[in-house]
């Protein structure tokens, strides 16, 4: 699983997964819980443990800007290819986002704290406490390293835009209260919130709040289903006593002298028509104004790089950073190294496993661009699907560690299953402590599955696109033409003499993991082509 | 290893009893159910095919695909040419091989009605298998009376097809006393081999209507036919039964029930059956499974 | 041991006497008293025989096809429109290579529903590839049914043997029963080099394309001719057995004869009766009996009959179109000798009608005032305008 995922500890706490929505057990009963899995199968691997396929270095040195999760996994990578590398962050703790922006409940701090350690036993040397146009700068590192990795993430919050919002200490930013709360800071709150935004710093915010004895209402708004939050955030949230506010928008702060807030004025909304979003577009309803009690406004409207520190060497758009295909940065000036990017910085959704992935794409290129090979070219041969995942394994190539491989090409998608071979069954949950116990702490609130508990759910794994010897097409040729490997090796053999090719292998393989080609046009001259090959 | 069908692997890989380099069309129904027929049934059986597609299928002199004493009879004898032998083995003592009969639905509900219902009559110890693929396919597509309403053949052409009901061959079966009358489906393997050894232990005749689906005749894609056959019985088009010494057993209950119409409209054959028809037939469909289960719900 | 049996049931005899396996057989008159009997002989265990008691005639010939196919011997009787019912797989059971044995009780063919003794039946199946005798006499009834299944399990051809509705079927002469140890003597136990065999697996009976079958049906033809070689041999055991023979054809006062009568079934009894009285009015009048018809034995009919100069052939049969199926045949068997005989065909005793000596001898006198032959057959006895007992000429 590393090899394409290097954190799954993390990933299977705060991942959106993203993968279970394509999960083609939905239409049958319910996803399966592919995220809580990841997270048992990162949880089973010892802090301590090193690396099986760490190599020696090449000598090309790689400077990587930004410790959070775009950061480590361009390291992580990086130094799988060889680079010595070296992450900078400004903070005094290492894991930018995921230690100071998602609250410890999700993701504990010792987690991320594992994953640096073992990032160090890997020999990736790593420097806090060095921000780049503070400690150092752009220039510096640029001349001294032969590849540079910028991936310093979102830390300003989108305006609300109203008067008086800049003039309170308790008018701030969700993510930079839940920085605080992070660094053990002190945050003066208040006793009512009003969280504005739908988003998941947002339910971050408002959950941190509740958990530092606050009440809490969040405003939005557009409804509940437009809402960018994960559904499960949500829910939570409102079981440990958020109110939620939709259809309604900040209109107008009213502060006393000192800075505190006297009236927050808000505006109920309507739905119009959709926007380019495809969301609903919220409308306001002139006159209908209210006013919400709170003692302290938390914004959570969206988040934007600050790259001041860039002196201007690279090119920004739209407030973030073009970037090519292999995420490399058009930049202006000169200098030694050749500069990537990746994470919040560029413009992909801002997520941790997008942040990951771009990461390890950004290591695929630079170590491409090491060898002096196209990238573009090595991706038609490591692009998974349409191309949006890639494979480091495939770059590596290293052998598959299932015995059955894949087309990688072929995304099996729920139309190419054949659900009236499999039968419902319920998915298995995360054991989750009480809203009204969690509530009162920073800990975990969920727990890892059992070793039964992720047997149980990864057996609900329908294994699309993959042979599991279910023996459908041996069942069901008319033409005996399918032949068992044998004891050795997995997976079927088709008799291409005598078979006909009607097909009912392809049609009855529950799964998709037998494809068809058309004689005419197959370049081996096979009308079939069977994935378990 | 998750297991679809409850067939076991040893049985599958174990030496074929019918080898491949067949005659037969793409996709063909027919000549699956025999290779899961003799996985049921094992290698003593004899098989007695009348005038079909199995006659060609087989394959032509000096060929033949099967691993089991095979004897080719008139089209209207299967039963009795059956009969014959079983009286033969019986007399030469070996009465555990199992000499199988093996039409298609001309050679049983109609030629072969009269041989048939005579042996059944009798009771031989035989068993009859009906590869129902719903109309003479190997002359080309002729109806016969085991053609569902609304169909196309070649001699119900545009403007005169198929209006009769099909005929209820497992009734007329049952009308006979016979002690073992069963439905199978090459879409329900493992149901189907298990029906298939099941009968070995039985004595008298055992008939099991095997529905077949033929690609060229029903005009669906060859990768299509097992699937189609799956569609007819989660539409109960075809259910899967047995009546054992009049006692009804559904052995497959659709999880969703289909209507008729999905499963028509899977193929070519029905694409001029009439609204009116189609709801004559679904109200059939839905009439007779509700009789089947009231039938299996009493003692 | 003598006993005075019915014809049917000097069938029933045979059959038992044969130590057949499995009968199978549907009822028709007049054959059903074969069935009563054998079902009674198996009922008793006089018989070890598995009967079938089928539906029809047509499942009737299909079971004995199932069960020769399987190595045991078989046996089945019909009659008339059962035959004709049996008739594809009496084509069926000659390729199939199945030393069956049938008898089939002469008996005419409707419409109109007649039950009474005619040869149509059994001659109309003459292509069907089976080996055909007729029989005389209840003793010859019994003694073909043995001698049946030693020449067809020599041959792999299946045997017919037909015999005259009641007037052999259902009337009682005294036939030697043999003891059915003496019957094992000549015919050993049936043992087939092919069959049904699931520990031998073959397929029997499978599609041959245009490049074999025509080899298959030239070995079945030339096999069947072999009957002309073996069943002299087969006649000679079962003389060395029993003391009885019988020839191809029998001759009878056919030395010196002029005119020389052929006949088949019970015609021949009444027609010795005729050339007696010839003979004693001093014509040179001989009789061929047809007891072997298929395969035809043309050398010895030539031999028989090539001497003589007029040959009448006494036909109860009739194929509308042609006339008399025997004189049909005869005429092709000398049409080879360069001085042919005058041949007179005569249609006569058509469902059962009486044939009596003095027909015969009127059939012999018309051929001896005729010098000419006749390109039609002669229609003997039929009433109406033509009335009396006068030929015919159409």
């Amino acid at each position: 699983m590393k090899r394409e995922q290097p954190f799954p500890s993390i990933l299977g706490r705060v991942c959106f997964s993203f993968c279970q929505t394509a999960c083609n057990r939905s239409p049958l009963d319910e996803c399966v819980g592919i995220r809580e899995l990841e997270r048992f199968i990162g949880d089973q691997v010892a802090p301590s443990l090193a690396h099986p396929n760490l190599p020696g270095y090449h000598g090309k040195s790689l400077a990587v800007v930004g410790s959070g999760p775009a950061g480590m996994s361009a390291a992580y990578y990086a130094r799988l290819l060889g680079f010595h590398v070296t992450i900078f962050e400004a903070l005094p703790v290492m894991g930018g986002i995921l230690r100071v922006g998602i609250p410890g409940y999700r993701l504990p701090r010792e987690i991320v704290e594992t994953e640096f350690h073992r990032l160090k036993n890997m020999g990736i040397e790593l420097r806090p406490n060095t921000g780049v146009g503070a400690s150092v700068t752009i220039d510096e590192i640029r001349n001294t390293y032969d590849y540079l990795f910028l991936a310093t993430g979102v830390h300003a919050s989108r305006k609300l835009g109203l008067e008086g919002e800049d003039e309170s200490h308790r008018v701030m930013s969700g993510l930079a209260m839940l920085k605080k709360v992070a660094l053990g800071e002190k945050v003066d709150l208040g006793q009512k919130i009003a969280v504005i935004g739908g988003g998941n710093t947002a339910i971050d915010a408002a959950r941190t709040a509740i958990r530092l004895g606050c009440r809490v209402t969040i405003i939005y708004r557009r409804s509940e289903n437009e809402m960018p939050a994960h559904p499960e955030e949500v829910r939570e949230a409102l079981e440990e006593g958020v109110q939620l506010r939709t259809l309604a928008a900040p209109e107008r702060i009213e502060l006393d002298d000192d800075g505190t807030i006297r009236r927050l004025v808000c505006c109920e909304m309507e739905l119009g028509p959709p926007d380019e979003s495809g969301r609903r577009r919220p409308i306001k309803k002139e006159g209908a104004l209210f006013d919400v009690e709170a003692d302290c406004i938390l914004t959570g409207i969206g988040e934007i790089p600050i790259l001041h520190y860039l002196n201007n060497m690279a090119t920004i758009e739209n407030g973030v950073i073009p970037v090519d295909e292999g995420l490399k940065v058009y930049t202006k000036g000169s200098g030694k190294a050749r500069i990537f990017a990746g994470g919040d910085i560029i413009p992909i959704p801002h997520t941790v496993v997008h942040a990951v992935a771009s990461g390890k794409k950004a290591a695929i290129a630079m170590d491409c661009d090491r060898k002096g090979t196209d990238y573009s070219d090595v991706l038609e041969e490591i692009a998974l699907g349409d191309g949006t995942a890639i494979s480091f394994s495939l770059y590596m190539g290293w052998d598959p560690v299932n015995p059955v491989t894949q087309n990688n090409r072929i995304v099996v998608d729920s139309e190419k299953i054949v659900y009236d071979y499999f039968g419902k069954e319920p998915r298995v949950r995360q054991e989750i402590q009480e809203a009204n116990i969690r509530k009162r702490s920073f800990e975990s609130h969920t727990r890892t599955f059992t070793a039964d508990e992720a047997q149980q759910e990864a057996g609900r794994c329908m294994h699309c696109g993959r042979c599991i010897e279910c023996d459908n097409c041996l069942i069901f040729c008319p033409d005996m033409s399918v032949q068992v490997k044998g004891e050795e090796q997995f997976g079927y053999a088709f008799d291409y003499d005598y078979c006909k090719g009607c097909g009912i292998c392809f049609t009855e393989c529950p799964r998709y993991a037998i494809t068809m080609v058309d004689e005419e046009t197959s370049v081996e001259g096979d009308n079939f082509q069977l994935s378990t090959e | 290893m998750q297991k679809l069908f409850d067939i076991p692997r040893d049985l599958m890989t174990e030496e074929e009893l019918m080898q491949p380099g067949g005659l037969s069309c793409q996709g063909c129904g027919a000549t699956l159910a025999m290779k899961l027929a003799l996985k049921g049934l094992g290698e003593r059986t004899v098989v007695v095919i009348p005038a079909c597609c199995w006659t060609i299928i087989i394959g032509t002199y000096p060929h033949c695909t099967l691993q089991v004493p095979v004897i080719h009879v008139p089209f209207e004898t299967a039963a009795v040419a059956a009969s014959g032998i079983r009286a033969a083995f019986d007399v030469r003592g070996e009465k555990d091989v199992v000499v199988m009969a093996w039409a298609g639905d001309g050679g049983t509900f109609d030629i072969g009605l009269q041989a048939l219902s005579g042996a059944a009559e009798r009771n031989e110890d035989i068993l009859y298998v009906c590869y129902d693929n719903e109309a003479y396919m190997n002359t080309g597509i002729q109806r016969s009376s085991a053609t569902p309403p609304g169909a196309w053949t070649t001699t119900t052409p545009p403007g005169a097809i198929k209006e009769e009901p099909k005929k209820d061959i497992v009734k007329i079966m049952l009308a006979h006393g016979t002690p073992y009358v069963a439905t199978a489906s090459v879409a329900y393997p493992d149901d189907l081999v298990a029906k298939f050894r099941k009968v070995r232990r039985i004595k008298g005749t055992k008939f099991i209507h095997l529905l077949s689906p033929c690609p060229p005749g029903w005009r669906i894609d060859s990768s299509q036919s097992v699937k189609v056959a799956r569609m007819a019985t989660q539409a109960n088009v075809f259910p899967i039964y047995e009546i054992e010494n009049g006692g009804y057993t559904v052995n497959v209950v659709p999880e969703k029930k289909l209507p008729v119409k999905d499963y028509m409209e899977a193929q070519g054959r029905f694409r001029m059956i009439s609204k009116e028809m189609l709801n004559a037939v679904q109200d059939r469909v839905d009439r007779r499974w509700e009789q089947l289960l009231e039938n299996s719900a009493a003692p | 041991m003598r006993q005075v049996i019915k014809g049917n049931h000097a069938v029933s005899h045979g059959v038992r006497l044969s130590r057949v396996k499995v009968i199978s057989a549907y009822p028709i008159t007049p054959q059903t008293t074969i069935v009563e009997q054998l079902s009674e002989m198996c009922a008793s265990g006089e018989l070890e025989a598995k009967f079938i008691k089928v539906e029809s005639e047509h499942s009737a010939m299909a079971a004995v096809v199932g069960s020769a196919s399987a190595g045991v011997r078989s046996f089945t009787a019909t009659s008339s429109h059962g035959l004709l019912l049996m008739h594809e797989v009496l084509h069926w059971t000659a390729g199939a290579r199945l030393p069956i044995v049938l008898a089939n009780v002469n008996r005419a063919v409707g419409p109109g529903w007649n039950i009474w003794a005619d040869q149509t039946d059994s001659l109309s199946q003459r292509d069907t590839g089976w080996i055909q005798f007729y029989c005389e006499s209840n003793q010859e009834v019994l003694d073909s049914v043995i001698m049946g299944y030693r020449l067809a399990e020599k041959v792999m051809l299946p045997v017919m043997l037909s015999y005259d509705a009641f007037f052999l079927s259902h009337t009682s002469e005294i036939v030697d029963v043999p003891d059915i140890e003496q019957v094992d003597e000549f015919l050993p136990p049936y043992e087939p080099e092919f069959r049904l065999d699931v520990n031998k697996p073959r397929m029997f009976g499978g599609m041959v394309g245009p490049d074999c079958y025509y080899e298959e049906r030239y070995v079945m033809f030339r096999d069947a001719l072999k009957v002309l070689d073996i069943y002299p041999q087969v006649c000679e055991q079962f003389h060395a057995v029993f003391g009885r023979e019988y020839d191809v054809v029998e001759e009878y006062r056919t030395e010196e004869a002029e005119i020389i009568l052929v006949t088949a079934g019970t015609i021949t009894s009444v027609s010795r009766i005729a050339v007696d009285r010839a003979r004693g009015e001093g014509k040179k009048v001989g009789l061929m009996k047809l007891r072997l018809f298929r395969p035809l034995p043309i050398e010895r009919w030539q031999k028989v009959l090539g001497n003589a100069a007029k040959v009448v052939v006494i036909d109860r049969d009739l194929c509308a179109g042609l006339g008399g199926v025997f004189a049909s045949e005869i005429r092709s068997a000398l049409y080879p000798l360069t001085n042919r005989s005058v041949l007179f065909s005569f249609i006569a005793g058509l469902g059962g009608r009486d044939v009596t000596p003095e027909d015969v001898e009127g059939m012999i006198n018309y051929a001896a005032a005729n010098e000419e032959p006749e390109t039609m057959p002669l229609f003997w006895g039929l009433k109406g305008d033509q009335g009396g007992n006068h030929a015919e000429t159409l």
